[in-house]
């Protein structure tokens, strides 16, 4: 039991994989166990209740009996949720299906039924294919080049130093400075004469137009990284915080190098915080409408002509409003169907929950 | 325990509500009232505006005098909302148009106004009603432009003019020998040329400002005798366009006229060249410029002129053409029709468009005023001549629900064209596909119009 | 013993961790001290492109105090996005626990609905929303619009599905045997959230908080039309710095970039006295 988790290196990720993030975590948690540790409050030490557990599996089978569940704990986030978000979501919907503009949007109740055209005008205009394409390759590619600045983040500020507090406060700035702010900032910088492509001409870099043109998706790409890399810094900082003394020192033990210990103990526990990470970092990029908007103006370059501003131009400046909802589902329906796949490869949504691990053993 | 924490829970919660609810406000829905001969006693009205920075504690100032001034003369009260921009604001009407409540009186810039009269949510006019604000010979007869489609449907009225001019530079122009800018657009490119050596350029352009581009096109189309929008048809690629758009773009590509790093430039970057004294001539400006531009190193070297009002490739102007030397610019006020209170709404209009009132603003923020006998008043005020003869030479853009399409699809032919304009050319094959585009955008934005 | 658990605990070779940290500085203090630069600048001279300022002028400091309502924007938003991200970390450390610790039917949709809750923009329901508070207003005449309950209900909604996850994501890492071992003394489920998982939360409510909170503190879209003047936020306030003056008036962007610091200040300075919960929960206190 000494060695634990960070000894048999492969075995612990890959005897379950489905449930690599937790299987650690539960080893170690054996161990921690054993050493006979008492539980904040006075209750009986844990280290009885690995004996007890064979003994009352049958009995509590999948954790808890049916009487004992809190689930009244999710009524008020689902009463909050079902109101705000879900009712509008349906209005909205109901919207798309609506001839509403400018001229009928003062009786909107009344406005024509015109059916799923507003869904075949939507398609049918290039534009939006043409920004679904460009709003999710920015995104990707924004989510996956934070992923390393982030986690390499977490990891540099995990152990302390002196100013650390201050630095990890310091790397939350690109994150909390509003959108706009940073899109005026950066449009500064990135002006034909300016500072951008000043510190670019001394390295070496040619100098170019970076607002418009081909060079303004990797502007958008590079602005939007540097202003949300904080994101997955975060999750992981949080994440590391659960990761025991007592795995690092089997690792250790081990005679680990630190690029080992990382591989095999510290990432695979990881993996749901930086799973979950990468998700909500794409879903926020696909729909980030103010930074485009700040920094590139509308119309959109073509290059860098993102949905969420091509939604808002329709909705709120071309007061086409069914026609923008129609855009906004389509792009919806299109970005569920990877997000179920991404769910599925990497089991976020069913991780390594207890009652899961329970019943199979 | 349990019950002791949850109590505790609820007592929380309480004080949270509390904290939320401390500074309650109503959001300005006037109370209801009988009104009679205008006692507006116990009655809000709420107007919404733009935020002035240049000038913001005079305008919170102006807020306060109006205010107090109203509720003297008929003891209802005045608050004013501020937005920060033209899409917060229309952002504004939507929500309020849509739920039924919100301000009841706008100050809407003039281009928005046919968007505004398309919803069908403002107040039009009756003759009794522009007896309710002062009447409607009280107004230079230009500013109603863009009041509405035609005189019996009219839902503006006219509070402030900001027609647009060119800034130049007297020094510069001195040292070449030049007295006066052109009256052409050919002759303003000349001068240019002439005006364009040892780092200075001749003109200082914003070709990646969201505003200006169009209207270029539009003045040299209207000056042509293209109106861009003829009744219901768009006229988007008529020739005159591409004469227009490859004048517009050919400055920095063909004449090489303007700082090439203007690719890149909005309105505020090109005011800051001109200002540096890096360019000669400063177009497509109003009187707001002023500002910026005394506190620049150019202050006490630079003058106001009309900007050309003869098309590219002319020397007069054509048949059919109109010398417009700007677009109809400046504020309109608007009533909602979901106003509970019409009557002191068009008070309150009727108050701040007397000549004092209008006096007053002009002097405070420097918006030209729409009361013709204030403007009569200023047209021997040397310092303003260009701007107050641009005000009665402007010509407003096509009165249509679907005008801010039309424009938008104009503005993205120049933003779709920037990347090759950074390759220092013109395309021409690119341009025309371009304005076809753009034409059938605007065509059928127009289709749809009631 | 100390020296010891620091080598144990080390994640990255010293030399590496130096360069990742001075990297990072430099790339996020690279465009932030522009924003202090422009801050003490002239506008024309932000406007033309310059870097540092020729002179150097403090006053920007003191005139967006005037400008805008910054004050009564930056109590405002400190109050809504203060009281959203205590909330919103409560509730979702409430809601994580049961998605996260017990099976029922649902759960797993739920899990999947609450992401794809994440995936609607903000545009598409902003009228909608706005028409339901109006409608509630008009059906049960309780004004929402204009409150500061309607920028804390639609940014408590909104900030609930992110942080219901980044919760779970955290409780998933929690040992179970924690609250079994309590379940066999008889306590009920809501103590064990109280005494053995909520202390034990720290790192992920604080990162839920923060999350709500910077939602609440930089939305611009709703709080500009669920708003009146005295509601106002922070963020909206910040807008009117942005004003292009169609026409000739250049933007007050030494204003822009001094409001935009001291509005980003109360989040560094909150963050900066919270993170230090972002130190090993369970390595310190919790388990030993």
């Amino acid at each position: 039991m000494t060695t634990g988790a960070g000894g048999n290196t492969p075995v612990p990720v890959s005897r379950r994989p489905e449930t690599a993030a937790a299987e650690p975590v539960g080893a170690a948690q054996g161990k921690r166990s054993t050493a006979g540790d008492a539980v904040a409050g006075g209750l009986t030490t844990p280290a009885a209740v690995p004996e007890a557990q064979p003994a009352r599996k049958s009995k509590r089978g999948r954790g808890v009996t049916r009487r004992q569940r809190p689930l009244w704990m999710l009524a008020p986030g689902g009463t909050l949720m079902t109101i705000v978000i879900v009712v509008p979501l349906a209005v909205a919907l109901y919207i798309s299906l609506l001839d509403l503009d400018q001229y009928t949007f003062r009786e909107w109740t009344s406005a024509p039924f015109k059916g799923f055209a507003n869904y075949l005008e939507a398609v049918r205009s290039a534009d939006l294919v043409h920004s679904i394409v460009i709003s999710v390759s920015y995104a990707l590619l924004v989510t996956v080049i934070t992923l390393p600045i982030g986690v390499a983040a977490a990891l540099a500020t995990q152990n302390a130093f002196a100013g650390r507090g201050l630095v990890r406060s310091v790397f939350l700035v690109p994150y909390v400075l509003p959108a706009f702010v940073t899109g005026t900032v950066w449009h500064i910088i990135l002006q034909p004469g300016g500072v951008g492509n000043l510190l670019l001409g001394h390295l070496g870099v040619p100098n170019g137009l970076w607002l418009n043109g081909p060079r303004s998706f990797w502007a958008l790409v590079i602005v939007q990284t540097w202003a949300s890399w904080p994101l997955i810094y975060l999750l992981t900082l949080a994440g590391l915080q659960s990761i025991d003394v007592t795995m690092h020192e089997a690792a250790a033990l081990d005679g680990a190098g630190w690029w080992a210990k990382l591989r095999y103990v510290i990432l695979p526990h990881l993996g749901g915080p930086i799973s979950l990470g990468l998700l909500i970092s794409f879903l926020h990029n696909v729909n980030n409408f103010t930074l485009p908007y700040v920094l590139f103006g509308v119309p959109s370059p073509h290059d860098v002509e993102v949905l969420p501003v091509l939604t808002y131009v329709e909705s709120f400046q071309n007061f086409r409003f069914g026609l923008a909802a129609a855009m906004a589902v389509w792009s919806l329906a299109l970005i569920a169907i990877p997000l179920a796949v991404y769910l599925r490869v990497v089991r976020l949504d069913v991780g390594s929950d207890e009652s899961q691990r329970r019943a199979r053993r | 325990m349990d019950a002791k924490r949850r109590l505790m829970c609820m007592a929380g919660t309480i004080l949270l509500a509390a904290s939320l609810a401390a500074c309650h406000s109503g959001s300005g829905t006037p109370s209801a009232g009988a009104s009679t001969k205008l006692d507006g006693t116990g009655k809000t009205l709420d107007v919404f505006m733009g935020a002035n920075t240049i000038y913001p504690t005079q305008q919170k100032q102006w807020f306060n005098d109006v205010a107090a001034k109203f509720k003297a003369e008929t003891g209802a009260n005045v608050t004013f909302e501020t937005f920060a921009s033209a899409n917060d604001e229309l952002t504004k009407i939507q929500t309020s148009v849509l739920s039924g409540q919100g301000p009841d009186i706008y100050l809407l810039g003039t281009t928005f106004t046919p968007t505004a009269y398309a919803t069908g949510a403002f107040l039009q006019l009756s003759a009794d009603d522009w007896k309710k604000v002062g009447g409607r010979d009280r107004f230079l007869p230009a500013t109603l432009g863009i009041s509405g489609p035609d005189n019996d449907h009219q839902v503006g009225i006219p509070f402030a003019s900001r027609p647009f001019v060119m800034a130049y530079n007297k020094d510069l122009l001195a040292a070449a020998g030049i007295d006066k800018p052109a009256t052409t657009w050919d002759g303003l490119r000349d001068q240019a040329k002439k005006l364009t050596a040892n780092g200075v350029y001749g003109l200082a352009i914003g070709y990646a400002d969201g505003f200006d581009p169009w209207k270029f096109v539009w003045a040299m189309d209207v000056q042509a005798g293209n109106p861009v929008v003829d009744g219901k048809k768009a006229r988007i690629d008529d020739p005159t366009s591409l004469t227009a758009y490859k004048t517009y773009l050919g400055w920095l590509a063909n004449d090489k006229v303007v700082d090439p790093a203007a690719v890149g430039w909005k309105n505020a970057q090109a005011i800051a060249a001109f200002g540096a004294g890096k360019a000669a001539f400063l177009p497509m400006v109003s009187g707001s410029s002023k500002v910026t531009l005394d506190k620049s190193a150019v202050a006490g070297k630079y003058a106001y002129a009309l900007m050309p009002t003869i098309p590219p490739g002319a020397t007069s102007l054509p048949k059919g053409g109109v010398a417009a030397a700007s677009i109809l610019s400046g504020d309109n006020i608007v009533v909602a029709k979901y106003s509970k209170n019409k009557d002191l709404a068009l008070a309150l209009i009727n108050m701040v468009t007397t000549a004092d009132s209008q006096d007053a603003y002009y002097k405070t923020f420097g918006d030209l005023p729409t009361n013709a006998d204030e403007a009569k008043k200023l047209q021997s005020d040397p310092a303003l001549a260009a701007i107050v003869d641009s005000a009665g030479k402007s010509k407003g853009t096509p009165f249509n629900g679907a005008w801010s399409q039309v424009q938008l699809a104009l503005l993205n032919v120049v933003v779709q064209s920037i990347p090759d304009l950074s390759a220092g050319k013109v395309d021409e094959g690119k341009l025309k596909n371009l304005l076809s585009q753009a034409q059938s955008t605007a065509q059928s934005a127009l289709d749809k119009t009631q | 013993m100390k020296t010891r658990s620091a080598t144990v605990t080390r994640l990255l070779p010293r030399p590496l961790q130096i360069t990742v940290v001075v990297l990072l500085l430099v790339v996020v203090l690279g465009p932030v001290s522009y924003v202090f630069f422009a801050s003490v600048n002239s506008d024309l001279s932000v406007a033309a492109g310059d870097f540092l300022p020729h002179r150097l002028d403090f006053g920007n400091y003191a005139r967006i105090w005037s400008t805008v309502d910054l004050s009564t924007g930056l109590m405002n938003s400190l109050i809504v996005a203060g009281t959203v991200a205590v909330v919103c970390a409560l509730v979702s450390v409430g809601t994580g626990y049961v998605l996260v610790r017990f099976a029922f039917t649902g759960r797993v949709s739920i899990l999947r609905a609450l992401l794809a809750l994440q995936s609607i923009p903000g545009t598409l329901i902003l009228l909608p929303v706005f028409v339901l508070f109006a409608s509630v207003a008009n059906v049960l005449s309780v004004q929402i619009i204009g409150t500061r309950w309607a920028l804390f209900i639609t940014y408590l909604t909104f900030a609930l599905p992110f942080s219901t996850w980044v919760m779970v994501t955290y409780l998933r890492g929690l040992p179970a045997e924690l609250d079994e071992a309590a379940r066999i003394d008889g306590a009920s489920s809501f103590r064990i959230l109280r005494s053995i998982v909520l202390p034990l939360s720290w790192p992920g409510l604080v990162v839920s908080a923060i999350f709500a909170f910077l939602l609440g503190w930089n939305d611009v879209l709703f709080a500009s039309v669920l708003t009146n003047p005295q509601t106002r936020t922070a963020a909206v306030a910040l807008t009117v710095f942005g004003v292009t003056q169609e026409g000739g008036a250049i933007p007050p962007y030494g204003q822009l970039m001094a409001a935009a610091l001291v509005c980003a200040a109360p989040v560094v300075v909150l963050y900066l006295a919270f993170q230090r919960y972002l130190v090993g929960g369970l390595t310190t206190g919790g388990v030993k």
